[in-house]
């Protein structure tokens, strides 16, 4: 389980890296978004992973570990809103300059 | 338990809050809201600033847990310190914008007061991950507050440095989940009590939760080559959101600063970090150069400032560190007041903005020469100002460590390209006049806030020469406390021994 | 030694009204003080005094006056007071403003702390003042290019002097262990036997020669000439060049005497001086011939202190005053010439004896001096000179005179032809003003230097050798040797030298034709401005292609650089050993391969699919909802929970947003970056897979524990996840909530003011349709209430099953949400007060508030409390302080949601009304 878990988080990073590194800001939240999911995983699994259980002292153990939990809550919640913000700005870009391009290069500049 | 220690956190808390609802009324109440809340910060950093110098380090268990299981609020020599900076450059900034810019955008005065509560609360948090809160609380204050004034350059910066920082906010959760693998608590003084005793096997996901932890750090500071981020963001964002940036880096630097003295001294991330660091002055240094604009100048300027901190810090010896300390202080506020000179200048020119280029005269003017000129003898590092003396105390604490020749070196050498490339602005400025004298006659009527603003950082520019004497005093202070780390694992801690679970 | 303290502070004052007189009263007060103390020092007295300033770097407001001092103080004060005198007559009505006299002032203080600082870390302070102060005094008529170039490349050259005094300076006060001049010179012995002697004397000989001008860095003093008249009197003559030969004297007990002294600063001087000498005859422009000459008698000072006898010492002292007394009164004298005759360029000038025959009379008598006639100060300094280059041993006993007797060859030749070309000759052709006297007072200063050339050449016992024997010893730190000063020691080989330079110097004044030509083919070789300056343009256009090419490398380069690093850190971490796993892997089960399967399967076609934004946001979809499905496997359902809605919202927003951008990503990467970028992106999941597989597979103690028994029993709550974020770490959740709050805020200031273009038809070109879906209308009414009531319930029992503020708020949201798509903003408007931000902040200042209510009670901010209550009917039922905070959690989640998707959605509806 640890195996799959570990390889799941890393295709999540290589897609969410690849999308991040895209020439175009929608590409961008996408991959943002991916390396969201994935480092809420490598959070969770910071403590170890318990199948099939809760966090939930009224029921019988094992218990798994409530902390790593209780800051994925806190990561999820705070990357939703800074995906909202990014989603604004790129709004914006969009009505500012017309395209959602990420640099003004040659690689992904004005064609 | 000392209250106190909630104030920097819970007044601009209740200040955005009020501001954002108080805005419905128009833009005066908000000013108003704004301007108390920062202004009141200063009495509280001031007396923050005396508790801490009384020498025991003060804390706040917040939710009355005590450490490592709930939050801790801990007060040291360095926390206060930077409390005081950033109340310092937050009022002068703030009677700037409220005097030019503040009615560019929506909601100003509310993203002015969450940023100083991340910023303040990241100088106090005792918890890693609190740390990481704080640290998203200033972010995305910085993102809003760097796209304020609708222009396109602002946005696409914002967005850059946004989606950076994403990234960036992933990294520290990594590391934060490495480190709660391989130590099993957040409290950075747990962690640096359990540092010593950590079994072999976890010692690898120890250390590579570390060095990640300094890379997150160092991107927030914009040390090389983690930096490239920030001339366009700060260079082209409003001046007094630029001045108050100033203040950011140095929670990154602050931030290292804390870490590798107290959780990872066993790191010796000090070459690292000094190699680092002579890269970042350099590309300071060129930039300060290479800059077509006052603005973007003074934004190189940041980075060198940020090259010449960790210079020292990456010595780890109390007199590097007191050296650094000092000038954490006055770069922050020289460079503040680069940035909010170069806002007037482009008020001031019309269309011509801060260009470095010939442009109109500015007839009967003296304050805004003398401000540059002030502003720049302190960025420079010239005397008889604190860059000057900082630069002294930070080759003297170099003398005879490693590398001690290429530290002399750099540090002299940037300091004469920041000293040409000033010399260059400021004459191609305010000397090299006459085209277009006829057309310059527009002049936007100077605010007395804004001018009281920005002689503020210039008159504690120039206070914190005159007193540099006990400044470097409490500098010492500083340093010594933060190398004392059984001192403040024990403070943090209590009687409960570090390690256990 | 208060005196220099009182006088800091007036000279640093802005001199208002009347200008020129505030600054006179200022020079004068000093000079009066200065007097004053004189008699102590004659004493032989060494008056000290001391203020602590930065006593951790070891800096003092440490001031001396000893002989040395006193010495070049008096020179600073004295012909202070003579250049403002002469300013104020010189300058036009419109320059003789307060910045002029303020500049000056300013650069008088500086100069008097150089000399009579105690401390050298202070002096390097006022040395660097005296930098900054020349700066803006050059460059004060700021009109002009050559001001500007010219105080540019004074501040650099000498700037970058400072600098390497600086770095010298630290390592002398690292050796002596103080920077307090007293025991500095008293470790001279310490200092040259330490191995970095060399390199910090080369440290400190680079200010030193910078400042006065020394080949090769002398090209700065001539460009400096662009300074108004009365400036390059004052600093380039008397007092700022000094200042170099004033360390060389000053730290002369503790560095020289060694063989490299000897031979840089004896080498330095001499080259400057001959070749000084030699330039300075083929300057067109007056001022040009006074600079390249001051060059060249600093050359003499430096070599005179580079021959390292106390004899030669002495002659130095001596030859300043000589130096600051003729060479003052001749850039006055070419002031004079200059404002009344409108040009400097010798080839123009004339037969101004005519027309002003006194200045001439002056002048010839400067000039006179500066040639080292006798009956003159110089022809007395000048000779000592002499006699000291015998002093050597062989075979430079006979080379170093004929050097000697060459540079006096040349400086005869410079001054005849200063004399001759401008005040000899045929009548002036065309000048731009019809020369004649200058007024009366304009004058003054000049004869009062003048009358002390000839008072020192004449009897030069009486006038100055007290103040040199004084000067003298506190240079030598030690008993001064035999000298006396005299007109006439007999026939001697000096004598012989001095009637050599004089007739070659005619001579070779006369035969001046036949050398330009020759000159003016080198001289354009060898400018050191030029070199500066395509230095400094060199580095400039580097620095500007490297941070061009940063500025092209855009966001990318940072994040890969980002990435990089961050791979490196993590190798790095590793680099002791790698992981080693002491876990046994649990059993994955087919579920978990399913999961994967599943996952993996959306990556890809994430990846492969993301030009179609459509369906790559789908794919977003699929990827979150294993994740929530993995957190249900992995034992955390309120992170199902959440992720599940935070999900739903995350693409709601993402689909909105598409409505504005384009449908599909135009390929615009070449393979190459491609490739790269999936290199990265490898490397990236293949570091984070191995860092997560390490972590995973070696567990250790966790505080997990204490949570675990103290939620029931500490927070009122049996769901630890829960109480954790409401009562153990609720700063965290106050600060999250805030984080969504500010979320909230900008993006109302975000979208502020802008009009995004709609969409009229969709993406396949086909219109809009028209109505709402009925289905949804129908189907939203009753989920609104239905949603409150979930909600509470997830709120109330979320301290003990899954649930809480979060999750109850994204609830909440959602529902409200769906209303917005099956009725329209308008209906729902109506209906709902559309002030979602100012709900965020209420839920923000709720929670913040019920944190501060345990204040109330003496307990720290955030400590919750928990009783129970029997309601009627429901039973028996826990009331925590936490669900209040919850509660606040609740408010700020629902209102963050709906003010994010509603100002977008209004941007949505912004068209279709309009």
């Amino acid at each position: 389980m640890e195996g799959l878990v570990a390889v799941a988080i890393g295709v999540l990073v290589a897609a969410g890296v690849y999308l991040a590194l895209r020439p175009r800001l929608f590409s961008v939240l996408l991959g943002i978004t991916l390396l969201s999911y994935a480092v809420n995983l490598f959070l969770l699994a910071a403590g170890g992973l318990v199948v099939d259980a809760a966090p939930l002292t009224d029921r019988p153990g094992p218990y798994p570990d409530p902390l790593p939990q209780a800051l994925v809550l806190t990561a999820i919640v705070i990357s939703f809103g800074m995906t909202a913000l990014v989603i604004v700005l790129t709004l914006r870009a969009m009505s500012e300059r017309g395209h959602d391009r990420v640099d003004d290069g040659p690689d992904g500049g004005p064609a | 338990m000392n209250g106190l220690l909630l104030a920097p956190i819970l007044l601009p808390l209740a200040g955005g809050i009020v501001a954002m609802l108080g805005g419905r009324r128009g833009l005066a109440a908000e000013r108003l809201v704004g301007a108390a809340a920062t202004i009141l910060l200063l009495p509280v950093a001031v007396a923050l600033f005396a508790v801490a110098d009384e020498g025991p380090i003060v804390s706040h268990a917040v939710g009355d847990w005590p450490a490592p299981y709930g939050i801790i609020l801990v007060l040291d020599r360095l926390a206060a310190w930077m409390l005081l900076v950033t109340a310092i450059v937050a009022t002068a900034a703030v009677l700037v914008a409220i005097g030019r810019s503040d009615g560019a955008g929506r909601h100003f005065h509310s993203l002015f007061q969450f940023q100083l509560l991340g910023v303040n609360g990241a100088f106090l948090t005792g918890d890693l991950f609190n740390l990481f809160v704080f640290f998203e609380v200033l972010l995305i204050a910085s993102y809003a507050l760097l796209s304020h004034g609708s222009r396109p350059e602002r946005t696409q910066a914002a967005i850059r440095v946004a989606v950076l920082n994403l990234l960036g906010s992933t990294l520290f959760l990594v590391a934060i989940g490495c480190l709660y693998a391989a130590a099993g608590t957040l409290n950075l003084a747990d962690l640096a009590a359990r540092a010593a005793t950590l079994p072999a096997d976890r010692l690898g996901l120890w250390q590579a939760g570390g060095w990640l932890l300094i890379v997150v750090f160092a991107l927030k500071a914009a040390v090389l080559p983690l930096g490239f981020w920030l001339p366009g963001a700060y260079g082209v964002t409003d001046g007094a959101v630029a001045a108050l940036f100033s203040v950011l880096t140095k929670v990154g630097v602050v931030a290292i600063v804390r870490c590798c003295t107290l959780v990872f001294p066993g790191l010796d991330a000090g070459p690292v970090l000094w190699a680092a660091a002579i890269g970042t002055l350099t590309l300071g240094a060129t930039g300060m150069l290479a800059a077509r604009r006052l603005s973007t100048l003074a934004a190189h300027a940041v980075v060198l400032s940020v090259g010449l901190l960790l210079v020292s810090i990456a010595h780890f010896t109390r007199d590097s560190l007191a050296a650094a300390t000092f000038y954490l202080a006055h770069g922050t506020f020289a460079t503040a007041a680069l940035f909010l000179v170069a806002m007037r200048v482009s008020a001031v020119r019309g269309g011509m903005g801060d260009a470095l280029a010939e442009g109109p005269a500015l007839r009967g003017r003296l304050a805004l020469p003398a401000a540059f000129l002030l502003a720049a003898v302190a960025v420079a590092g010239l005397p008889p100002l604190g860059g000057f003396l900082a630069k002294l105390a930070i080759l003297d604490a170099a003398t005879g460590a490693r590398g001690a020749a290429w530290t002399f070196a750099a540090v002299l050498a940037a300091s004469l390209v920041s000293i040409v490339a000033l010399a260059r602005a400021g004459t191609t400025v305010f000397w090299k006049v006459g085209r277009g004298d006829d057309q310059a006659a527009e002049d936007p009527p100077s605010s007395p806030l804004a001018v009281a603003g920005t002689g503020l950082l210039l008159a504690v520019v120039v206070a914190l020469a005159l007193l540099a004497g006990p400044a470097f005093g409490r500098a010492d202070l500083v340093a010594g406390q933060l190398l004392d780390r059984e001192g403040y694992i024990r403070a943090v801690l209590g009687g409960r021994p570090g390690g256990g679970g | 030694m208060p005196f220099v303290l009182a006088l800091l502070p007036a000279a640093l004052q802005r001199a208002r009204v009347p200008p020129s007189a505030a600054a006179g009263a200022v020079a004068a007060a000093a000079a009066a003080l200065l007097a004053w103390q004189a008699p102590a020092v004659a004493d032989g007295q060494l008056l000290l005094f001391s203020v602590p300033w930065v006593p951790h770097i070891g800096l003092d407001f440490a001031f001396r006056l000893d002989g040395l001092s006193l010495l070049f103080a008096a020179l600073i004060v004295g012909i202070g007071l003579l250049v403002i005198l002469y300013a104020h007559y010189y300058l036009s009505d419109e320059d003789r403003n307060g910045r002029f006299f303020a500049y000056l002032l300013l650069f008088m203080g500086a100069m008097l702390g150089v000399v009579t600082a105690d401390n050298l870390l202070l002096l390097l302070v006022f040395w660097e003042l005296t930098s900054l102060s020349s700066f803006l005094l050059i460059g004060f008529w700021r009109g002009s290019a050559e001001a500007r170039q010219g105080a540019r490349l004074a501040l650099l050259v000498t700037g970058a002097g400072g600098l390497a005094l600086l770095a010298g300076v630290v390592l002398i006060g690292d050796i002596v262990g103080s920077y307090s001049l007293g025991e500095v010179l008293a470790a001279g012995d310490a200092i040259r036997g330490d191995d970095r002697y060399p390199l910090l004397l080369a440290l400190v000989l680079l200010g030193a020669f910078t400042k006065s001008a020394q080949f090769p860095f002398h090209f700065w003093l001539p460009h400096a000439m662009a300074a108004p008249t009365p400036v390059s009197a004052y600093l380039h003559s008397a007092t700022m060049v000094k200042a170099g030969i004033f360390l060389l004297m000053r730290l002369w007990p503790a560095l020289a005497g060694s063989e490299e002294w000897f031979w840089v600063v004896g080498g330095t001087g001499l080259v400057t001086m001959i070749f000084a000498a030699y330039v300075a005859l083929f300057q067109h422009d007056l001022k040009g011939l006074l600079a390249y000459s001051t060059v060249s008698q600093l050359g003499l000072i430096t070599l005179l202190l580079g021959l390292g006898t106390p004899l030669a010492e002495i002659a130095a002292v001596f030859h300043v005053i000589n130096h600051a007394a003729f060479k003052a009164s001749l850039f006055m004298a070419a002031g004079i010439v200059d404002h009344e005759t409108g040009t400097r360029d010798m080839r123009r000038l004339s037969g101004l004896a005519r027309h002003m025959p006194y200045t001439a009379t002056l002048a010839i008598v400067a000039a006179s001096a500066m040639a080292g006639v006798p009956l003159l100060n110089g022809f007395i300094s000048k000779e000592m000179f002499f006699a000291e280059t015998f002093a050597l041993p062989a075979p430079w006993s006979w080379v170093m005179p004929l050097a000697a007797t060459l540079g006096g060859l040349f400086s005869v030749a410079y001054s005849a032809r200063f004399v001759h070309d401008v005040f000899f000759g045929g009548q002036a052709r065309d000048l731009p003003r019809t020369p004649h006297e200058p007024p009366r007072f304009m004058r003054v200063p000049v004869e009062i230097l003048v009358v002390i050339c000839l008072l020192v050449g004449l009897g030069p016992g009486l006038i100055v050798e007290p103040a040199l024997r004084l000067a003298a010893s506190a240079l030598l730190q030690g008993p001064l040797p035999a000298f006396s000063l005299a007109l006439w020691h007999g026939l001697n080989l000096p004598v012989l030298m001095s009637v050599v330079a004089l007739a070659g110097g005619i001579a070779l004044y006369l035969a001046r034709r036949y050398l330009w030509s020759l000159h003016a083919e080198t001289a354009r070789a060898l400018s050191g401005k030029r070199i500066t300056e395509s230095t400094v343009t060199a580095l400039s256009a580097a620095s500007t292609w490297l941070h061009g090419l940063i500025d092209r490398g855009g966001l990318r380069l940072s994040l890969v650089a980002l990435l990089l690093v961050a791979l490196a850190a993590g190798v790095a971490g590793f680099l002791p050993g790698p992981p080693v796993p002491t876990k046994v892997p649990l059993p994955a089960g087919l579920a978990g391969w399913a999961g994967f399967a599943a996952l993996a399967c959306a990556a890809a076609a994430t990846v492969v699919l993301h030009r179609e934004r459509l369906l790559a946001v789908v794919c977003v979809g699929v990827i979150g909802l294993v994740v929530s499905l993995a957190f249900v496997r992995l034992s955390a359902p309120d992170l199902a929970l959440t992720q599940l809605l935070v999900e739903v919202i995350t693409v709601l927003l993402l689909l909105l947003a598409m409505y504005f951008l384009p449908q599909r990503s135009p390929r615009e990467s070449s393979g190459v970056r491609r490739a790269v970028d999936a290199f990265i992106a490898f490397l990236a999941g293949a570091g984070a897979a191995v860092l997560a597989w390490a972590m995973m597979l070696a567990p250790g103690e966790t505080l997990s524990g204490f949570y675990l028994g103290q939620a029931k029993p500490g927070g009122g709550g049996y769901n630890v996840v829960n109480v954790i974020l409401v009562d153990f770490r609720a700063l965290d959740t106050l600060g999250e909530i805030t984080v969504l709050g500010i979320a909230a805020f900008a993006v109302v200031a975000i979208l502020d003011r802008i009009e995004l273009p709609g969409r009229p038809l969709d993406w396949d070109g086909r219109p809009w349709p028209a109505g709402r879906s009925l289905l949804l209308e129908v189907l939203s009414r009753p989920l609104l209430p239905l949603a409150l009531l979930v909600s509470t319930y997830l709120l109330l029992r979320g301290h003990n099953l899954p649930g809480g503020g979060f999750i109850a708020g994204l609830v909440t949201g959602t529902a409200v949400l769906v209303q917005y798509l099956g009725h329209g903003n308008a209906w729902v408007e109506a209906r709902l007060p559309p002030r979602y931000t100012s709900v965020a902040a209420l839920g923000i200042a709720l929670a913040a508030v019920t944190g501060l209510a345990s204040l109330a009670f003496g307990a720290p901010f955030l400590t919750s409390t928990f009783g129970y209550l029997d309601w009627p009917v429901v039973g028996r039922f826990e009331v925590a302080s936490a669900m209040v905070f919850d509660l606040g959690v609740y408010l700020a989640v629902v209102g963050v949601v709906l003010s994010v998707l509603a100002t977008i959605g209004r941007q949505h509806n912004a068209p279709e009304a309009g």
